[in-house]
């Protein structure tokens, strides 16, 4: 019933925006189904389910930034394209498809790896124009072994494009990955080429889901948000089993029971039915209060008939980056805790503690995936609560082993052990896979190198193309890495790293003193060898930001008693204004005023007045030189 | 209402005795000034401030403009030819004309004006004017608001405007202080100031100004921190300045104002600027230079041989009212702070408006906090200091301790210095001891003022620090 014509009306839709930072292959995960007998759904909502393939579509591929600004700016539609259900006729059979959309950056793993276990087969996008990405591989490995099936179909999109080479990049994936790219669909979402190719061989090629209606309910949450109305939407695929409203529910992770108030259907707008049987894929609203009732990997089963073991995968969320983030305004203090309280409802990943620093009054402490996960946060705390925050340096947690035989994880400088009750301290390593076309490998290995990297091998994937693996610590990436990884290959290069486990290293922390007094938020544990460069780098920032005083000030960084770097900051000699001229001292008033404006700015570090962006200049240095 | 409860109503009647006290003292008690209450400023609504018994006159000719000046003035013209040449010029006499407008539109700040003390003639340079047209301002200031029977005076003289004859005509008018503007003692420096003089008209007006016998006070300015100046040139110039034995010397650190032509070309601290380092030496040594040939250094910029301080400006360092009139001149009456337009298309309009009763004083009255600020700022530049007790009934004996509190770093670096009722330096031991028994605070401590060289070298960096604490 879908006519060629009703795919040549999404050409109006927007172009997807050509992406200089692409990162990664955006995967539809689908299940396809004989489409119930009771169907209700009927051609127009069809249609609008295509409609809501495409946007996400568009969203795939986005570089971080844009992603992040993209969930920023409407946080609800991210959401509402996580799914959609819709009705496709081949051969006079109807067919229920549920397609799944599954975040694109490695931060969000995890929640990848649920959405592809909650799939019969996945779609492989790659862009017809940039080739398969470090992203795109890993997705696909996650796809082979999350995944019971295969990739069956492939799909190159924006063939429309001037510089799309779907030939080159079809070799590409046969070389790279492996699959036989012969029957790869050839396809442009703007154009509306190929679209219904990929939905005949959605059917053809993905198996159904197998009939399971009959066991005890299993179902796999691959998604859960926040309504501030309803509570917890979650986003699920049943495994086992029927879910009929009014259930009382089982979580198997977290243990709550709730009841099942509305389930229902994405068509894509949420409708709710009765009843959802095995290898559909749905919502549930129960008014829970939090998603970490719900998290992403959990298994609902009954409360009353519950199921042996739930579905193998779950995991807790584990925090791998932290960072200070400190209101700039000590005013905004109580709307941080509630912003990040609010966020919290809805991201399970999201923790964070009271922090607070001398210089930079109270804040918190938050912990994140990763840096995508980071920035996103820090970009809805700025943009929907309209904060204006200062983020510390982004730090990893170190595992401390104590001469006493304890171990200590520690995320903050301020409070590492003392040397002398430290035996040895462990940092997170991660592996690294950039791909990078021929002409950057010296600079990246160079970077590689610089970030205490450990080459560990290289494999030219194509004759222009190399994979180049590395295994350093985190530490070293939470910085700069990423920038410095596009910008020494003019944006050509991606990237992938997964977390590889602790192991010891040469750190000391380095303390920043000022005037005698050690700076407490300035502190920061470094690498031995690299601890000479950083603390020179920031004793000379502080030198430029720090105003004069009235006496000599001098800024030293220490590694415990010992300096290893010095400046020192000449004394103020004379700062006055002579003449006050027939009385009229309303100028030169004003300019007292505005210097006593200037100090109110200033932060007491001991006796010496250390301006607030001074913090923050330091703060960004030690992203670029940590 | 706020404000009346900040005040002890005794303070009210605190001035009116003394007032009358004074109006009471005998004539021939001059030129000692009567004594005058010991604060700057117990006032914070305009009912308590007495009116004002100074007026400052602007006279705004030159001949040229300076380069470091951004002051309201009128140049008339370069020549080299003393001041004959614009003896008759059209434009003095019409702004006098002005100015004679503005003096009678001004209305007294009070009821019982009391007599006019100080009458400074500043500029530009008023010595362009001619004697006659200085004498009708003074005429119509005395007729106005009456003088007191041994006024004080000034007038601004630059070398190389004036004779013998002229200086006297002006001292038979009154004029009994004169300011001369020598600025610096080295040809090749006056000229790079855009100076209309040279050396031999500096040479020439100190012989006039000592040769006078009507004339025992006399200041002299003096410029530190000109482009190119070498510590051998101030040396140089700081003995000759002593030589010339004025009763007042005033030192101005150069200020390099943004619109100058100086702004235009030099960078402070830069190149053929001293450095901040050598600046500041020179303000050393001027110091040093100044009080070793028994000068007192009485205020950040001036020095004065016992007894001769610039009455005049002490109304400014107290906080005092004062009246002002010309061009761009700033007044302070009834506890409001005015200045008049600077450009004389607009002032002309405004004394028009003055005349016709259409002033709107736009200026804001001075609040309790800015009042606060302005006696801090003033204060803090003389030798005396900020008077605590009366600071602290004015405005609250805690903010004093405040004050005392936030220096209490720059007592111990010798920025600042404690000072007793007696006008004893107190230690930093003493200091503190005083501060950490905050009843006794007041007892003990009753200056605080800045240094000299060193507080007065960093006035704004610790003036600021007040202003934080007085608005934080």
């Amino acid at each position: 019933m879908l006519m060629a014509s009703d795919f040549c009306r999404l050409a109006n839709f927007p172009r997807p925006q050509p992406t200089t930072n692409h990162r990664g292959a955006w995967r539809g995960s689908c299940s396809p189904r004989p489409f119930p007998s009771d169907g209700r759904p009927s051609e127009p909502w069809a249609f609008r389910c295509l409609r809501i393939a495409r946007p996400s579509a568009v969203s795939r591929g986005r570089s971080v930034s844009c992603r992040a600004a993209e969930i920023t700016t409407d946080p609800g539609q991210d959401r509402l394209m996580k799914a959609a259900r819709m009705r496709y006729i081949l051969e006079n059979e109807p067919y229920c498809l549920n397609l799944i959309d599954t975040p694109g950056h490695v931060d969000f793993s995890y929640e990848v790896s649920r959405s592809l276990a909650a799939c019969e087969g996945a779609l492989l996008v790659v862009d017809a124009s940039q080739g398969v990405e470090a992203q795109t591989l890993a997705n696909v490995y996650l796809a082979l072994e999350n995944n019971l099936e295969i990739i069956p179909v492939r799909v190159l999109n924006k063939i429309d494009l001037p510089g799309a080479e779907p030939d080159r990049v079809s070799q590409e994936i046969e070389e790279i990955i492996g699959l036989d790219c012969s029957d790869a669909i050839h396809c442009s979402a703007k154009e509306g080429i190929g679209i219904s190719d990929i939905l005949n061989a959605i059917i053809t090629r993905i198996p159904p889901p197998k009939d399971a209606a009959g066991n005890p309910l299993r179902a796999l949450i691959f998604d859960s948000y926040y309504d501030p109305y309803r509570g917890v939407i979650v986003y699920f695929r049943v495994v086992d089993g029927t879910i009929k409203k009014g259930d009382k529910i089982y979580f198997m992770a977290s243990g709550k029971d709730y009841i099942a108030d509305e389930i229902g259907v994405l068509s894509p707008n949420q409708l709710p039915v009765d009843e959802l049987y095995a290898g559909e894929v749905g919502y549930l609203s129960a008014s829970i209060r939090s998603v970490a009732d719900a998290r992403v990997g959990d298994t609902i089963t009954h409360f009353g008939r519950r199921a042996e073991s739930s579905l193998p995968g779950y995991e807790e969320a584990r925090p791998m980056v932290f960072c200070g983030l400190f209101p700039v305004d000590a005013d905004q203090f109580p709307e941080l805790r509630d912003a990040l309280e609010k966020l919290q409802l809805n991201d399970a990943a999201l923790k964070f503690e009271p922090e607070t620093s001398s210089a930079m009054g109270f804040g918190f402490r938050c912990g994140f995936l990763g840096l995508l996960h980071l920035e996103i946060v820090q970009e809805r705390l700025e943009r929907e609560y309209n904060l204006t925050l200062i983020t510390t340096a982004p730090s990893v947690v170190y595992r401390v082993n104590c001469i006493n035989g304890d171990t200590i994880d520690c995320s903050n400088p301020t409070l590492l052990p003392e040397p002398g009750k430290r035996r040895q301290i462990e940092e997170p390593f991660v592996k690294i896979e950039m791909l990078t076309p021929k002409e950057y490998i010296g600079s990246l290995m160079e970077l590689g190198q610089e970030r205490r990297g450990e080459f560990k091998e290289m494999n030219f994937i194509t004759e222009n193309r190399a994979s180049i693996i590395y295994e350093l610590p985190l530490a070293e990436m939470v910085g700069d890495f990423f920038d410095q990884l596009k910008s020494r290959s003019k944006g050509y290069a991606s990237m992938e790293y997964t977390f590889v486990g602790y192991r010891e290293s040469e750190l000391v922390k380095l303390d920043i003193h000022i005037n005698g007094e050690p700076v407490e938020p300035l502190a920061t544990i470094v690498h031995k060898d690299k601890a000479y460069a950083v603390g020179r780098a920031l004793t000379q920032k502080l030198k430029e930001l720090i105003p004069r005083q009235m006496f000599k000030v001098p800024i030293q960084a220490c590694i415990g008693a010992k300096v290893i770097a010095s400046e020192s900051l000449s004394a103020i000699r004379k700062d006055v204004l002579s003449k006050c001229y027939g009385g009229d001292i309303t100028r030169k008033k004003k300019l007292l005023k505005k210097q006593a404006e200037g100090k109110k700015r200033l932060k007491a570090i001991g006796k010496v007045e250390v301006p607030q962006e001074a913090f923050m200049a330091v703060l960004r240095l030690e992203k670029e030189v940590i | 209402m706020l404000r009346s409860t900040l005040f002890p109503p005794m303070l009210f009647f605190h001035f009116p005795v003394l007032r009358n006290a004074r109006i009471l003292l005998p004539v021939h008690s001059f030129p000692n000034p009567p004594p005058r209450p010991p604060t700057v400023c117990k006032f914070s609504s305009s009912a308590d401030i007495p009116p004002p018994t100074s007026a400052y006159v602007h006279l705004p000719f030159c001949r040229k403009r300076c380069h470091y000046c951004d002051f309201p003035i009128i140049a008339l013209g370069s020549s080299s030819s003393p001041s004959p040449s614009h003896e008759n010029d059209p434009r003095i006499a019409n702004y006098i004309h002005l100015l004679l407008r503005e003096i009678e539109a001004t209305k007294p700040a009070s009821h019982n004006q009391p007599p006019l003390e100080t009458v400074f003639f500043g500029g530009g340079t008023p010595s362009l004017v001619p004697p006659t047209l200085v004498a009708s301002v003074l005429d119509a200031l005395r007729s106005k608001f009456g003088m007191w029977a041994a006024p004080e005076i000034s007038i601004e003289m630059d070398p190389g405007t004036f004779d013998r004859g002229r200086l006297e005509e002006l001292l038979e008018l009154g004029v009994n202080r004169v300011s001369l503007g020598v600025q610096a003692f080295q040809e090749e420096l006056l000229r790079a100031c855009g100076r209309a003089h040279g050396l031999k008209e500096v040479g020439e007006a100190i012989e006039i100004v000592t040769g006078c016998n009507g004339l025992e006070n006399w200041s002299m300015d003096l410029i530190s921190s000109l482009p190119h100046q070498t510590p051998e040139m101030w040396e140089d110039s700081l003995s000759q300045a002593v030589d010339a034995r004025p009763t007042h010397v005033s030192v101005y650190d150069l200020q390099v104002e943004q619109g100058t032509k100086f702004g235009q070309l030099y960078t402070p601290g830069e190149f053929p600027l001293p450095t901040e380092t050598q600046s500041a030496n020179f303000y050393k040594m001027a110091s040093e230079t100044l009080t070793t040939a028994g000068y007192s250094h009485y205020e950040i910029s001036s020095y004065c041989k016992s007894g001769y301080e610039c009455k005049h400006n002490l109304t400014y360092w107290q906080n005092r009212s004062f009246y002002g009139f010309g061009l761009g001149s700033a007044s302070y009456i009834n506890g409001v702070r005015f200045s008049r337009p600077r450009r004389l298309k607009e002032y002309i309009d405004w004394v028009q408006k003055l005349q016709d009763g259409m002033v709107d004083h736009d200026a804001t009255r001075v609040g309790s906090k800015d009042m606060a600020m302005d006696v801090v700022m003033l204060s803090l530049r003389t030798a005396r200091g900020l008077d605590l007790s009366s600071f602290g009934r004015s405005f609250g004996d805690c903010l004093a301790l405040s004050l005392c509190k936030a220096f209490r770093p720059f007592v111990e670096s010798g920025h600042v210095v404690a000072i007793d009722g007696d006008r004893k330096s107190l230690s930093f031991h003493d200091f503190e001891q005083q501060l950490n028994d905050d009843y006794e605070m007041g007892n003990k401590v009753a200056f605080m003022r800045l240094s000299d060289p060193d507080g007065f070298l960093l006035s704004n960096e610790l003036i600021s620090i007040a202003f934080g604490v007085i608005s934080p």
